[in-house]
């Protein structure tokens, strides 16, 4: 219940956070807290010094930039969610926040926490996938943007360096774009068994012109599933289409087999989700 | 290392030298003296520890004491003014919103800072609400009555 | 029955204003000046010799006072004997109150440490170090019924600890009768009620008194006291029962290790030590409602009448024999469930496995009985081409038959099940709904109703045991016996004690009512105390917090009481007013005569003539105006302590309910969704309308979430998967659904006011409903539905194999 001893630092900017985290040893940065504190509590982290980004001022700003939108790292999940900017002009992420947890979670929960913890059920490593999203990696040799596809590299594990922390995230300002984020949530956290995210562009006849899937919760980290994408771009979205493309959606995936679900039920869901976000994409 | 912690609880301010370990609930019942706020489980599932932290609704467990220095909280101890009760308190009693008391804390405060956002919710808004507060006793029924009544009371005020 | 002021009603609560407030004084509350903090050392190991323990790097390390190891536990203490509750065991066989030689199940207390802070005693935990030898673990029902499986007690042989057989009636000449045999096997896993509150207690030992007091979250004070009593030779111990956070039987028995073991740190340190449980410990090591396996056989007739039902039972008790048989034993409570049937044999089989112990959670067996009802007469109305509702309305015991007596000695008071099945009928539109499901099952929807019935047991008779164990050395006793003492102060208002804890059944408001209307004195005027203390409550066999036994000991205790007390106020009044006592009456704690306006006496007036004022008393008057009463069931007589027939009352009171419930099942997720439920209840003279609403509410709940999901999951290692709530699976507000309940009491005639057990209540039929209606809904995919827990993936499996393993994935709806 009580976690191993260790030092607090409270730094007031980025550059003394950065420069604690190269100085000190077997560090943790704090954000929302969410997932880390658990862990620390349960004395499966034991880390000997913890760095509070709480207290960097224009940390969880969110602000248009051109096509973009630049979306701080300690955003927090409720403020994404009651994002008046966001909701106009990127409603995944905040369609796909107000699925978090509960009100508590969503209080104190970050964008930036949550992709650099790389859970494999997290819902927003799913939503910045679909939306093609970059994240920004700041170090004490500089400052650098990785695309979310070479971002996630599996269980907890992601293209940050031990020196680095996430700042910020940057999404497109969709145009035109249908987005739905659904899941099959295990009851009481309201955690992603399986949770599909999806973003679709259709030409003015009707047809796919662009789709991008994010899948969470079925294998160690989150994916596009590129067969499903390939079957439908370009194509007129039938119902039974939408079926047959949903049924690839675990093609050469390494499915999980756990509590909540064995590996055939959570490869028989992500069809399902697969299936049904694509729907409630087209109904947006 | 101590780190210092000045933090106002319900409207009073506190100043001590904590552990940085020290978890928030633990600092509210202990240095400060108010033991309404409950430990129900480990890594934050449950919402027993709910209090408000500079305004947010919040699981207490899930920070450290050292996070909240120069903020402010609000404990179910706060609620009421001057011995009398807050109609959100007072609802649930009203409407036996409760059995042994120990998610009561919690759930009260989840109650309240659902009113402030949402003076007139669905009995779905009631439950998302209150999603993060579990109840052992209850079968949230009673839970669900008396927020709608807390609701139309202070709607009327 | 006369108008009464108070019960009936709805009061204030007199235990809500302090909790809503954060002012519930629960066990971490307390603080103690000098108090050190535990932690304990549980196992890692399912199953595994311990070869050595040591702990000096924990006792040496900054801020800890205190370790204790098995050793320690084994010089120091006395073994508990198997109790009540481990009746049937063949060998004795002594449990420490931590592991000595051996670890049965992960979470099982090995050693502990006394610390400054918790922090300290945690740092320390990790310092110490146990060389165990790993056995191989004993995880699956069938695996511990072998013969040759790895033996948990090398005293007992055999992991088949206890098998036991008992048959009322005639059931060979029932079965030879029938027209039909109809077979069903059933299974219910693993759950618990999971209270809030872990355990909790702080023990502090005067050793100049050599006086044990604990503070503990305790249900049943008796089990600590003789538990402190017997492992620590202790003469005398003092057991505080403040607030306590949800217990729903959890908080009976394993209870006990925990409070020796804080104890046995404060008698080391000399100081006071505080033991918090946190959620983890509980999950692994608190207790489990037992897993049951079912073979079951009815033996009907063609119109559906049940001559004579069989059933084989396997229980899974888990890593310890102290509770061998409970789930067993228990049946005998509702054997017969609401059914009139005459002929009734049942046969248990007890393994111990390498799992956490199994305890006395809400129902205890009970939801397992009637889950075996319920299913089999919807598997008998399947056979015979009958409604489930006809089945079940053909058996039920009719309401002219009451008290009924059923072939194993219940005597079932009051009752009106044909009503109570209408009614539940009536309000979830049963014809309209069978309407609505032939046309939605068009469109493809798959929407179910499940309506069952179930009789709620109340009031423990402490000799039931007897019926299966005739041959018990030591005597359970007999009946139940609780207390209560209610004092007029000499200002007028009166101070009751109760006999037992409280865990949030709002017992002071209830109580109070009861005490108001007999006195005459507003509720308001009445205050209950808690903390339960043993030095000073009026305590017996049956003081235990559960809704079970308080409607029936304690409100006797304190209608007896208080009737007495009355009977002292009104001879004191009588003769202060020069006035015969039976012409008196009193209003608002004013006692009047007759005669003129200003013939009247107040509470504190009396009160100050009784506490001082001995030349105003009546010669021969005992002074004071305070009665105890204990309570003990008038009506027992009958079938109270079994005979050779086997016969026995198991329990006193019967309340009952028919339970209704809509579904519709999602069939590509496999997902219940919960449209409906409703409750139709009879809980005998309801004292408080709102507590008795809250227990169905919440009982009913905890059965639903059991059946569609939550439940405890060991892998083949015996490690538990399951230690969080989230992996658990607990329901929060979106998994629950909307419960009605409507009242339809039968005023029992056998207590004090007519009423009747609330609080296991709708735990017991609702596991039943939910199984009954999830069949209904997958009937014309050819679905049994035989086994709990329901979680979507069960029912999709379900679903998947009845049409003939095919998962061919189709999203557009099939018939």
């Amino acid at each position: 219940m009580i976690p191993a001893t260790f030092e607090y630092h409270s730094p007031r900017s980025l550059r003394e956070a950065i420069d604690l985290l190269s100085a000190k040893e077997d560090v943790k940065i704090l954000a929302g807290g969410q997932s880390l504190v658990p862990l620390m509590k349960l004395r499966l982290a034991k880390p000997k010094h913890l760095i509070d980004l709480g207290r960097i001022p224009g940390l969880n700003t969110i602000k248009e930039q051109g096509e973009s939108i630049l979306i701080g790292a300690l955003t927090t999940y409720a403020e994404l969610e009651s994002s008046e900017l966001l909701r106009r002009r990127c409603p995944l992420l905040p369609q796909t926040a107000s699925t978090i947890g509960d009100v508590q979670v969503r209080s104190r929960g970050t964008i930036g926490g949550s992709l650099a913890h790389a859970d494999p059920a997290g819902d927003l490593p799913a939503a910045v996938l679909a939306l093609g999203a970059e994240i920004k990696a700041v170090g004490p040799r500089g400052e650098r943007w990785i695309r979310t596809e070479d971002f996630f590299f599996g269980l907890l594990m992601t293209a940050l360096g031990p020196d680095e922390i996430l700042t910020d995230i940057k999404v497109p300002v969709l145009e035109r774009a249908r987005t739905a984020y659904l899941k099959a949530a295990q009851r009481t956290s309201g955690f992603a068994v399986v949770g599909v995210a999806a973003c679709l562009k259709l030409d003015p006849a009707g047809g796919c012109e662009e789709i991008a899937l994010g899948i969470t919760g079925v294998t160690d980290k989150t994916y596009r599933p590129d067969d499903v994408e390939t079957r439908l771009r370009g194509k007129k979205l039938e119902t039974k289409l939408i079926e047959e493309a949903a049924s690839g959606v675990c093609r050469n995936v390494d499915v999980l087999d756990d509590i909540n679900g064995s590996k055939e039920y959570r490869t028989h869901l992500a069809r399902v989700y697969t299936f049904r976000a694509i729907e409630a994409a087209l109904r947006a | 290392m101590k780190q210092a912690v000045r933090v106002i609880v319900n409207g009073r301010l506190y100043e001590e030298e904590v552990e940085p370990r020290l978890l928030l609930p633990y600092f509210l019942r202990e240095n400060v003296g108010l033991t309404g706020t409950h430990v129900g489980c480990v890594i934050g599932e449950c919402g027993a520890c709910t209090i408000l932290l500079d305004g947010k609704l919040v699981k207490s467990c899930l920070l450290f004491a050292a996070q909240a220095d120069g903020k402010s909280i609000l404990t179910v101890e706060g609620l009421g003014q001057n011995g009398s009760l807050h109609p959100v308190q007072e609802a649930f009693i009203e409407h036996y919103g409760l059995q042994c008391g120990y998610c009561t804390p919690g759930m009260v405060l989840a109650a309240y800072y659902l009113l402030s956002k949402n003076p007139d919710p669905s009995e779905a808004e009631i439950r998302l609400g209150l999603a993060g507060n579990l109840c052992m006793c209850t079968g949230y029924v009673q839970i669900v009555e008396a927020v709608k009544a807390a609701a139309n009371r202070m709607r009327q005020a | 029955m006369a108008e009464t002021k108070y019960v009936g009603k709805t009061i204030r609560g007199k235990e809500a204003p302090r909790h809503v407030s954060g002012r519930g004084n629960f066990v971490d509350d307390i603080v103690l000046r000098g108090m050190l903090h535990a932690v304990i050392l549980r196992s890692p190991h399912a199953h595994a010799r311990i070869a050595k323990v040591d702990a000096e790097a924990a006792l040496n390390h900054p801020g800890v006072l205190s370790v204790v190891t098995p050793a320690d536990v084994q010089s120091m203490t006395r073994p508990f004997k198997p109790g009540r509750y481990a009746a049937g065991l063949t060998k004795p066989i002594f449990e420490y109150a931590t592991a000595v030689d051996k670890v049965r199940y992960v979470g099982e207390p090995v050693a502990a440490v006394a610390a400054r802070d918790r922090g300290s005693a945690e740092d320390a935990l990790e310092l110490i170090s146990v060389d165990y030898e790993p056995l191989p673990a004993v995880v699956d029902t069938r695996d511990a019924m072998s013969p040759t499986s790895p033996p948990l007690f090398e005293e007992l042989g055999a992991n088949l600890a206890w098998r036991g057989f008992l048959t009322y009636g005639n059931i060979e000449a029932a079965f030879a009768e029938a027209d039909q045999i109809v077979r069903e096997r059933l299974k219910i896993h693993r759950y618990s009620s999971t209270p809030l509150e872990p355990f909790a207690c702080i023990a502090s030992f005067d050793a100049s008194t050599q006086k044990l007091t604990v503070w503990v979250n305790a249900q049943v004070p008796e089990v600590i006291y003789d538990a402190l009593r017997e492992a620590l030779g202790l003469e005398d111990v003092r057991v505080i029962i403040p607030d306590i956070g949800g217990s729903f039987g959890q908080k009976i028995h394993l209870i006990r290790k925990y409070v020796v073991i804080t104890s046995l740190l404060a008698l080391k340190s000399r100081r006071p030590v505080k033991w918090i449980e946190d959620r983890s410990e509980h999950m692994m090591a608190a207790g489990h409602a037992c897993a049951q396996e079912f073979d079951v056989e009815a033996a009907v007739k063609r119109d559906g009448t049940v001559l004579g039902l069989r059933f084989k039972e396997i229980d899974d008790v888990g890593g310890s024999v102290s509770t061998l048989t409970i789930h067993f034993t228990n049946k005998l409570n509702n054997l017969t469930n609401t059914y009139k049937v005459q002929n009734i044999s049942m046969e248990g089989y007890s393994v111990v496995t390498n799992k956490c112990p199994v305890v006395p959670n809400r129902g205890i067996g009970k939801p397992g009985m009637c889950f075996i009802w319920e299913r089999i007469m919807d598997r008998i109305a399947e056979a015979l081409s009958l409604s489930p509702i006809e089945v079940r309305q053909v058996n039920l015991v009719p309401p002219d038959q009451f008290p009924y007596t059923t072939p194993n000695g219940n005597v079932y008071d009051s009752g009106d099940y044909p009503a109570l099945l209408q009614q539940a009928l009536k309000s979830i539109g049963y014809e309209k709904f069978r309407e609505e499901q032939r046309r939605e099952r068009e469109k493809g929807r798959l929407l179910g109703i499940g309506v069952v019935v179930g009789v709620e047991p109340g009031g423990r008779n402490a000799a039931r045991d007897l019926a299966i164990f005739p041959e018990m050395k030591e005597t359970p006793g007999s009946g139940g016996v609780n207390g209560a003492t209610i004092k007029l102060e000499k200002n007028g208002t009166v101070a009751l004690f109760l006999g037992s804890p409280n865990s949030g059944q709002s017992h002071e408001t209830t109580s109070a009512q009861v005490a108001a209307d007999i006195l005459g004195i507003s509720t308001e005027k009445i205050s209950t105390s808690t903390p339960f203390d043993s030095d000073l409550a009026p305590w017996g066999v049956a003081a235990a917090n559960s809704g079970n036994n308080f409607h029936l000991y304690d409100i006797g205790a304190v209608h007896g009481a208080a009737t007495r007390l009355k009977e002292k106020i009104l001879k004191l009044a009588a003769h202060v007013l020069d006035a015969a006592p039976a012409e008196l009456t009193i209003e608002n704690g004013t006692v009047h005569a007759p005669g003129s306006p200003l013939k009247k006496v107040t509470f504190a007036e009396l009160g100050k003539i009784a506490y001082g004022n001995q030349a105003l008393m009546p010669k021969g008057f005992e002074a004071g105006l305070q009665t105890t009463f204990y309570y003990t069931f008038p009506h027992a007589d009958t079938n109270l302590v079994p005979g050779s027939d086997r016969k026995v009352r198991a329990q006193f009171t019967f309340s009952a309910a028919a339970h209704a419930v809509i579904v519709e099942v999602d069939r590509h997720t496999g997902k219940v969704h919960v449209l409906r439920y409703l409750i139709v209840s009879d809980n005998g003279v309801v004292i408080n309308p709102r507590v008795v609403e809250g227990q169905a509410y919440g009982s009913a709940a905890h059965g639903i979430s059991v059946a569609l999901g939550e439940g405890f999951i060991y892998n083949s290692d015996g490690q538990l998967l399951t230690i969080t709530l989230t992996d658990y699976g607990k329901s929060s507000t979106l998994e629950t659904p909307r419960i009605e309940i409507e009242h339809h009491p039968v005023p029992s005639p056998f207590t004090a006011l007519g009423q009747k057990a609330a609080g296991e209540g709708a735990a017991i039929p609702s596991p039943a409903a939910i199984a009954s209606a999830v069949e209904d809904a997958l009937r014309p995919l050819g679905v049994k539905v035989r086994e709990l827990p329901l979680t979507p993936e069960a029912v999709w499996r379900l679903i998947k194999n009845a049409q003939g393993g095919n998962s061919k994935f189709e999203i557009r709806n099939s018939k």
